[in-house]
C-alpha cells in the first residue's frame, strides 16, 4: 500500500513550490476583504456571501493546484518512474487528489476564523454555516478531480490550467445555456451546473441529489484520470 | 531460469510498428545489451519489459511473472533507469532514497539498510544529504542507479545509461555495471558499440524494430581491464579537476 508515501511526497511537493502559498494568500486576503466589507455594510451574521465568493476563487485557484500535478510529471519524466514502480494507478491518482484537497482544505479551513468571529460577536446561524463549508469541500473536490483529469491528459501545465479553468467555468454557470434550449436539454444542462447544485448548500439547504452529484463528479473525475494514466 | 523472457513482443503506435515480433531471454547475472540506431525500438522494448507500454502482441515475464497480467507483481522484480534519469529534483538524495523504497515495499531496518547499501555501492556518501536538482549529471545519474537497486531487484534495466556522462563517468560507469551484474541480470541499451562491446556479455542487433541477431560477446570479467593510453591520460589530465 504505497498511498500514504505517495500522498506524502505529493503534499510536500506542492508545499515545496510558492504556488500553493501564493493561492492560500490570494484566497484568505479577498475572503478577508469581502468578509470585513460585507460585515459593515450588512451587519448580519452570516458567511453565505463568503461561501459563494470562496465558489468563484476555487474555480479560478483550483487549476493553479492541478496544473502541475501530472503535467509536470510527464514533461520532466518521473511519471515513468512512478508507472514502474510497483504501485497501482489509482494510488497515484488518489495520493495526488488528497495532496490537492489538503490545500484546499488548508485555505478554507482559514476562513474558520470568521466563523469564530461571528460566534463572539452576533449569533450566527449555525446550519447554513455548516452546510456553506461541506458545500466549499464538496465543489473543491470536484475541481480537483476535474483538474486531475485534465493535467493527465496533457505535458504543458499551462494548457492544463487554461482547459481546466475553461471547463470550470461552463460547468459553473452551463444552467445560463440551459435557458436557451427545448426541454428536455434544459433539464440535463441544469443537472451538471455546479452552480446550481452548490446554492443549496450554501444557504443552508443539503439535498441528497446535491451531495451525490458532486461525490458523482469526483469519482468519474478520478476514474478518467486514472483511464488517462493507463498503460496504453 | 530466464530472468527475462520475450515472446513475439511487438508494439504498434498507430500504423508504424516500433516493435516487430522480438524473442530473446535474458539469463541470471548476465549484461545484456540492445543495440541499435536511434529510433530502432530499443527504449520502447524498455518500456514494455517495465511495464509502462502495454505490448500490442506477444509477452514479456520477469523472474516467471508476465508483465502485464500480473504487472505490479512483475514490477517489483525490476530496477529502472529511464533515458534521462528522472528524479524529483526538490528532494534531497536520501529522502529521494527513502521514498523509491517505501514505493518498493521496503520499511523500517530493510528501508535504512537498503539506502545504506546503496549509498555505498554508488560512492553518494558526500551527497546524501544534497538536494537533487544543484547535483552534477554524473551524481544524478548515480542516484538514478540507486534507486534502481534499492530493492535488490532480479533485473535491472538501463537506457542509454552514458548518455550525457564525461569519459570518466562512463569508465566509472562500466566497472559499476560490472559489479551489479554479480548480483542481478542488466538489459542495458546504447548506440555506442564500444560500450556494449567492454561491458556486454551478449548483445541483441535491432532494426526498425525487428531484431536481427543475438550475439556472444565472451564473457566479462568482474573487474574490466584497466583503461586504453588514451582514457589514462585523460584520467591523469583530469585527476586535480576532479578531486577539486
Amino acid at each position: 500500500m504505497s498511498l500514504p508515501t505517495l500522498t506524502a511526497k505529493e503534499v510536500q511537493a506542492l508545499f515545496t513550490s510558492p504556488i500553493a502559498y501564493a493561492v492560500i494568500a490570494v484566497f484568505i486576503v479577498l475572503s478577508g476583504y469581502t468578509f470585513t466589507v460585507t460585515l459593515f455594510v450588512s451587519k448580519q451574521a452570516t458567511l453565505v456571501h463568503i461561501f459563494f465568493q470562496a465558489a468563484i476563487q476555487l474555480i479560478l485557484l483550483v487549476p493553479l493546484i492541478t496544473m502541475r500535478q501530472f503535467a509536470e510529471e510527464r514533461r520532466s519524466g518521473t511519471l515513468e518512474l512512478l508507472l514502474t514502480a510497483p504501485v497501482r494507478e489509482i494510488e497515484i491518482v488518489g495520493a495526488k487528489f488528497l495532496a490537492s484537497m489538503v490545500v484546499v482544505a488548508a485555505m478554507t479551513s482559514l476562513t474558520l476564523i470568521y466563523a469564530v468571529l461571528l460566534a463572539v460577536y452576533g449569533q450566527p446561524d449555525w446550519g447554513p454555516i455548516y452546510s456553506g463549508y461541506l458545500g466549499v469541500l464538496l465543489l473543491g473536490a470536484a475541481l480537483v478531480s476535474i483538474g486531475l483529469m485534465i493535467s493527465a491528459l496533457t505535458a504543458n501545465q499551462i494548457v492544463a490550467a487554461v482547459v481546466s479553468l475553461g471547463l470550470f467555468g461552463i460547468l459553473w454557470a452551463i444552467d445560463t445555456l440551459a435557458a436557451l434550449l427545448p426541454q428536455p436539454f434544459e433539464n440535463w444542462l441544469l443537472g451538471l451546473s455546479l452552480l446550481a447544485h452548490f446554492t443549496p448548500f450554501a444557504v443552508g439547504a443539503m439535498y441528497v441529489s446535491d451531495f451525490g452529484f458532486f461525490l458523482s463528479v469526483v469519482l468519474l473525475g478520478l476514474f478518467l484520470t486514472v483511464r488517462a494514466l493507463a498503460r496504453s | 531460469m530466464a530472468v527475462l523472457s520475450l515472446d513475439g513482443l511487438s508494439k504498434r503506435f498507430g500504423a508504424r510498428l516500433a516493435v516487430d515480433r522480438v524473442s530473446f531471454e535474458i539469463r541470471e547475472r548476465e549484461v545484456f545489451g540492445l543495440l541499435g540506431p536511434n529510433g530502432s525500438g530499443k527504449s520502447t522494448i524498455l518500456r514494455l519489459v517495465t511495464g509502462y507500454l502495454r505490448p500490442s502482441a506477444g509477452s514479456a515475464r520477469v523472474a516467471g511473472i508476465d508483465v502485464v497480467r500480473n504487472g505490479t507483481l512483475a514490477r517489483q522484480h525490476i530496477g529502472y533507469v529511464p533515458e534521462s534519469a528522472p528524479l524529483y529534483g526538490h528532494m534531497r538524495v536520501a529522502e529521494f532514497l527513502a521514498f523509491m523504497g517505501k514505493m518498493r515495499g521496503l520499511k523500517h531496518e530493510s528501508l535504512a539498510r537498503a539506502i545504506e547499501t546503496a549509498v555505498e555501492r554508488l560512492g553518494l556518501g558526500s551527497v546524501r544529504h544534497a538536494i537533487i536538482e544543484r547535483l552534477s549529471h554524473g551524481y544524478r545519474q548515480r542516484v538514478s542507479l540507486a534507486q534502481a537497486v534499492l530493492h535488490t531487484p532480479d533485473l535491472l534495466v538501463l537506457d542509454e545509461p552514458s548518455n550525457g556522462l564525461d569519459p570518466r563517468q562512463i569508465i566509472e560507469l562500466r566497472n559499476l555495471l560490472r559489479q551489479l551484474a554479480q548480483s542481478c541480470a542488466v538489459l542495458v541499451t546504447s548506440h555506442i558499440l564500444a560500450e556494449i562491446e567492454r561491458t556486454a556479455d551478449r548483445a541483441a542487433i535491432l532494426l526498425d524494430g525487428k531484431l536481427l541477431t543475438v550475439e556472444e560477446i565472451g564473457q566479462q570479467p568482474a573487474v574490466l581491464p584497466p583503461p586504453s593510453r588514451l582514457e589514462t591520460l585523460f584520467l591523469d589530465l583530469t585527476q586535480a579537476k576532479a578531486m577539486a
